[in-house]
């Protein structure tokens, strides 16, 4: 025990005996008689052995004590919650995905959405686009304007943007690898629309290293893929103080099955990268925090290790903030988290049930904290695209959550829990000393160039899906009570060759008619920032303007910085 | 029981085209490879040219291609007539992932030799596979 002996102690040690004696004398004997469920209880993800019962002997087990792990709502380490009311003066913002369809028609969504008061959209482009080509290179033939809208020139931007700037004031964009690129071409479609920037906020994932590791949608190496995302923050910071130009999306390693400790372990040693490649560029962390403190975190079906996972993620980011870098400032310590419940734990099968899902892991964010906002999604996504039932549902379950259950009327409501503080404190130490195995191998963007990040979640992958063929987790829908298979209705998006043939048409019309002489010189100020070391952002800005494609910059950097290019043992697989 | 094959069946594991998801990729090598496979991962953004040469430089028994995205129609057809072309058609052309039950008859006549769709039982690919292998070397002993 690390604790100096005092009454607290003592009595806990008594609670020990107690427990051993309550162990020989009651549950020992029951259990005989009456053997377990299951052996052993573990949870879900973790796997982590669950013990029948918590007492406060735990507690000193783990070495909690009240005032450094939980302190106070609003103050460090923020455990309670990074807001000194927690959820009692506002709730959370309840946001609401939305199918856009195909990207020809996001204008006219975007427009319609904003017409229902929405002030905020997210912008996302097809897989050409986030993969750095054209519409016309035949590696991306079928996939033009599939999954979001094809982005090729300005031009596209400038139709796109036919919005009503007065309503729209929060864009976020997803466009990872070609980010400089990207960045550039909306804020030249801004200044021709005539949007102050500083009366907008434009918020940018750049989250490059997270490609890396799970998503794929990757071009450079990874040390110029963060160096071309450090260039966005950099000018972000400098250029518009009231933009966003970082959000850590650990709602993607989630899917990609990595356990809450590997999710607070990647995430913030990812985040990590970025603020050790900002800081040499001559800012202070006081001042960058603030910045790269946007996370989205989704919960999965375990109650606890949801409602743990969010309680450490914000103690976890104090504690690296103040002991790691020296922060000061408050706002540098207190992470921004957007919570959703995870789209994996939905079956396809026996969808209703997928409404108790949402709701139960809707409970578990708020319990969490829910953070500053909460998204849902819907009960019948694996089906079809969205339906107007499903949307109502789907924003009805925050509601209910919110004003019929009582959660959010007391702050962190589970604290103080044996079981919860166990686990909590469990996840921040273990965290902790994964984080310490990444910094040792030199950071995230060795770990990432080793493999490390992808072996380790390819293992995830393989065990969590053994546990369901060999009925360890039971799925209900899909091993346990489930039904004769019927057929399914899946309503496939099928190719729209004449969608992928007008935005090839209108882009070789563009490319004949615009400055070619300027867009070759611009594209070799592209090529020399890139060979230099220069910020990218002002030379993928000058090129836009002369209607440069987003294809024809991210091949120039490519023939600086090389392709990534994994094999088996690198990808995970 | 048949005796055990006496060399590991070789598979080449490949994503086609544009689409990065590698999940169910993932847990397929494992699988295979926990079987006593030997399997080899192409990587993501592969075109059809690039796995039929893979596949015939790393001489593999099996081609195995995962597929989330609605390209699967015109490039999946593509590998098997390349396959083809470069004497490699003896190569058993596997093809998993989400692919609608409209378009299975199509792509079996175009070359594929057995579809698994999103959902399957690693166990049964793994049998499917010691099923074809031992026929195969039955085939070829004869």
């Amino acid at each position: 025990m690390n604790k100096p002996l005092g009454s607290f102690t003592v009595a806990n040690d008594n609670i020990a005996g107690e427990a051993a004696r309550w162990e020989a004398e009651t549950r020992g004997p029951f259990v005989a008689a009456n053997p377990e469920r299951r052996d052993p209880f573990v949870t879900q993800a973790l796997t982590w052995p669950i013990k029948p019962l918590y007492t406060p002997a735990d507690l000193d087990a783990v070495g909690f004590d009240y005032l450094t792990d939980l302190g106070f709502p609003g103050e460090y380490p923020y455990t309670r919650s990074t807001r000194p009311n927690g959820h009692r003066s506002q709730f959370w913002t309840m946001t609401q995905v939305t199918g856009f369809g195909k990207g020809q028609a996001w204008s006219k969504r975007a427009r319609y959405m904003l017409d229902q008061g929405l002030s905020g959209l997210i912008l996302e482009y097809d897989l050409a686009t986030t993969n750095g080509y054209d519409s016309d290179d035949p590696i991306v033939e079928g996939e033009v304007g599939r999954a979001g809208m094809a982005l090729d020139s300005l031009e596209d931007l400038e139709a796109a943007f036919d919005l009503p700037f007065d309503k729209l004031k929060y864009l976020m964009s997803v466009c990872n690898a070609p980010q400089p690129v990207n960045l550039a071409m909306i804020i030249a479609a801004l200044e021709k629309k005539g949007v102050d920037p500083r009366d907008f906020v434009l918020h940018i994932v750049n989250g490059i290293l997270i490609e890396y590791t799970c998503v794929g949608r990757y071009i450079y190496p990874p040390e110029h893929g963060l160096r071309i995302a450090v260039d966005c923050i950099e000018y972000i910071i400098r250029n518009h103080p009231n933009w966003a130009p970082l959000s850590i999306i650990s709602a993607q390693l989630q899917p990609a099955k990595a356990n809450p400790v590997q999710e607070i372990a990647f995430s913030l040693s990812i985040v990590c990268a970025y603020i050790d490649a900002t800081l040499e560029r001559g800012f202070t962390i006081d001042e960058i925090a603030p910045y790269l403190n946007h996370f989205v975190v989704n919960v999965d079906m375990d109650f606890f290790e949801g409602i743990c996972k969010l309680r450490a993620f914000r103690k976890c980011w104090a504690r690296l903030m103040k002991e790691r870098y020296g922060a000061t400032r408050p706002e540098a310590m207190k992470i921004r988290l957007m919570t959703s419940p995870t789209t994996i734990a939905l079956t396809l099968q026996q969808p209703l049930n997928n409404i108790a899902r949402l709701g139960i892991m809707a409970t578990a964010c708020a319990l969490g904290g829910a953070g500053d906002n909460m998204t849902t999604p819907l009960h019948d996504e694996a089906h079809s695209l969205p339906a107007e039932e499903a949307i109502r549902v789907g924003a009805a379950i925050q509601h209910i959550v919110a004003y019929e259950t009582g959660v959010a009327e007391t702050i962190d409501p589970l604290a103080g829990s044996y079981y919860v503080e166990t686990l909590t404190k469990q996840m921040e130490d273990a965290a902790f000393a994964e984080m310490d195995r990444i910094f040792e191998m030199g950071g995230a963007t060795k770990a990432i160039e080793r493999g490390y990040f992808q072996r380790a979640l390819g293992r995830e992958q393989y065990e969590r899906n053994k546990d369901i063929e060999e009925g360890r987790r039971k799925w209900i829908g899909v091993n346990h009570l489930t039904l004769p298979e019927k057929k399914r209705e899946i309503e496939i998006f099928r190719l729209d060759d004449t969608m992928e043939e007008e935005q090839v048409a209108k882009l070789q019309a563009l490319r004949a008619r615009r400055d070619q002489a300027a867009v070759d010189a611009a594209v070799e100020r592209v090529r020399q920032a890139a060979r230099d070391g220069s910020n990218l952002v002002p030379a993928c800005l000058d090129a836009v303007k002369v209607y440069a494609t987003h294809g024809e910059l991210c091949n120039a950097m490519r023939d600086v910085f090389g392709v990534h290019a994994p094999d088996s043992q690198l990808a995970g697989v | 029981m048949e005796d055990l094959p006496e060399r590991p069946l070789r598979v080449l594991l490949a994503k086609l085209g544009m689409d990065t998801h590698t999940v169910g990729v993932t847990i397929i090598a494992h699988a295979l490879r926990e079987a006593g496979m030997e399997v080899i991962f192409t990587g993501l953004k592969q075109t059809p040219e690039m796995v039929a040469a893979a596949a015939v430089q790393e001489d593999v028994d099996v081609v195995g291609i995962s597929t989330l995205s609605a390209g699967h129609t015109r490039s999946l057809p593509k590998l098997a007539r390349l396959l083809r072309e470069a004497g490699a058609g003896d190569k058993l052309l596997l093809a998993g992932g989400v692919i609608p039950e409209e378009d299975q008859a199509f792509l079996t006549e175009a070359g594929v030799h057995k579809i698994f769709t999103m959902g399957a039982d690693t166990r049964d690919i793994v049998t499917y596979l010691r099923g074809w292998w031992a026929e195969r070397q039955a085939a070829e002993a004869a």
